[in-house]
């Protein structure tokens, strides 16, 4: 299953503008997608495991790089959440 | 008429950019000489025209429209979009207008739907094998786009199918256009899944033993079974599947392979036989 919007976002934040944008100001970027509320907490909370189940693993891949997180935390919590 | 001159592969992970200082010396000068052997081989063969595939990472094409296939038919393409490709030195890369649609018609009179793109941006998957291979001059590119990112993906027989496709338009083009054909991706690695950062040599030797044999249905059968059981990124060995089409399934000499954990890629470099 794929959250459109979830994914949209994850999308669009490849440009290293609007990643930028997202890690000063979270909430702000956020606001302007339609995002379930449990997305969205866990999107704040870096779950990382409830969003693989809701968009494309090379998307879920680049926002958590974009966001700031290595690689090594990245596939801990893919693993071990 | 147009001939085709090679048929080659290459791994095109990103890492093997951003993470480049990364990799131990051995490994550097290993993967450096399969890109420069292929570079050398694919300088030799002189093409006017080298048709690339390759998935489009996120970069083309989204939820919203997602091709199986897309050819792109420009005259021109963009350069990659990526930052960590920003050295890349060639911001806009020549396309063969005319004989990219010569392959558009040829598909679709042939039964096959692909998308067209008269403007692709080309992301590292086309890019880092050109730069890497050091090319003194870049061939205008006909840029072919794969999904083998977001499922469903398009079948190996399929891929084998476009590959043969692709030859016969080659070899029904009336211009004396010299095209050879460059498959990227694969082997096996794993992105965004709980496996990331897995190597599954085992399946890389099989599928380079089952490209090496040539027979494609037996390649098509063990690969359809095995990609759903490995990392996802194996999915890329769709491209090496349409070059193996492209070169009439001769089978190929492997030019090197080595697993990489830097660049969390098991890398691989091939020739097709002619």
């Amino acid at each position: 299953m794929r959250d459109y919007w979830l994914s949209k976002l994850f999308f669009d934040l490849q440009a290293p503008a609007a990643a930028a944008e997202y890690r000063a100001s979270r909430e702000q970027v956020l606001s302007r997608y339609p995002l379930a509320p449990d997305v969205q907490a866990a999107i704040l909370g870096n779950d990382v495991q409830f969003l693989a189940k809701r968009t494309n693993p090379y998307l879920l891949r680049y926002f958590f790089l974009a966001a700031g997180m290595k690689d090594e935390e990245f596939i801990r919590m893919l693993r071990y959440g | 008429m147009a001939s085709l001159v090679g048929v080659y592969a290459a791994s095109h992970g990103p890492l093997l950019v951003r993470e480049w200082r990364a990799v131990p010396a051995p490994e550097k000068e290993r993967l450096t000489a399969a890109f420069h052997t292929l570079g050398r081989h694919l300088s030799a063969a002189r093409p006017d025209v080298l048709i690339e595939i390759s998935p489009d990472h996120w970069v083309n094409f989204f939820l919203d429209n997602l091709p199986a296939v897309c050819i792109g038919v420009g005259e021109r393409h963009d350069g990659p979009p990526e930052p960590f490709l920003e050295a890349f030195p060639h911001r806009v890369i020549d396309g063969h207008a005319p004989f990219a649609l010569h392959l558009a018609r040829t598909a679709l009179r042939e039964g096959f739907e692909p998308s067209l793109s008269h403007r692709l941006k080309l992301d590292h998957g086309f890019c880092i094998p050109l730069w890497r291979m050091a090319l003194e001059r870049l061939p205008r590119i006909v840029p072919i786009v794969v999904n083998s990112i977001e499922p469903p993906l398009p079948s190996i027989e399929r891929c084998l199918a476009w590959g043969e496709l692709l030859r016969r338009a080659i070899g029904s083009y009336e211009d004396p256009l010299r095209v050879a054909v460059l498959g990227t991706g694969g082997l096996s690695h794993s992105i965004g899944e709980p496996t990331m950062g897995t190597i599954d040599e085992d399946f890389d030797r099989e599928c380079i033993r089952l490209f090496s044999a040539g027979e494609p249905a037996r390649l098509a059968e063990v690969l359809e079974d095995r990609l759903p059981r490995t990392g996802n990124g194996a999915a890329e060995v769709r491209n090496w599947a349409v070059a193996h089409g492209a070169a009439g399934h001769r089978g190929f000499e492997l030019v090197d392979y080595l697993p990489v954990p830097q660049v969390i890629v098991g890398c691989a470099f091939a020739e097709w036989r002619f």
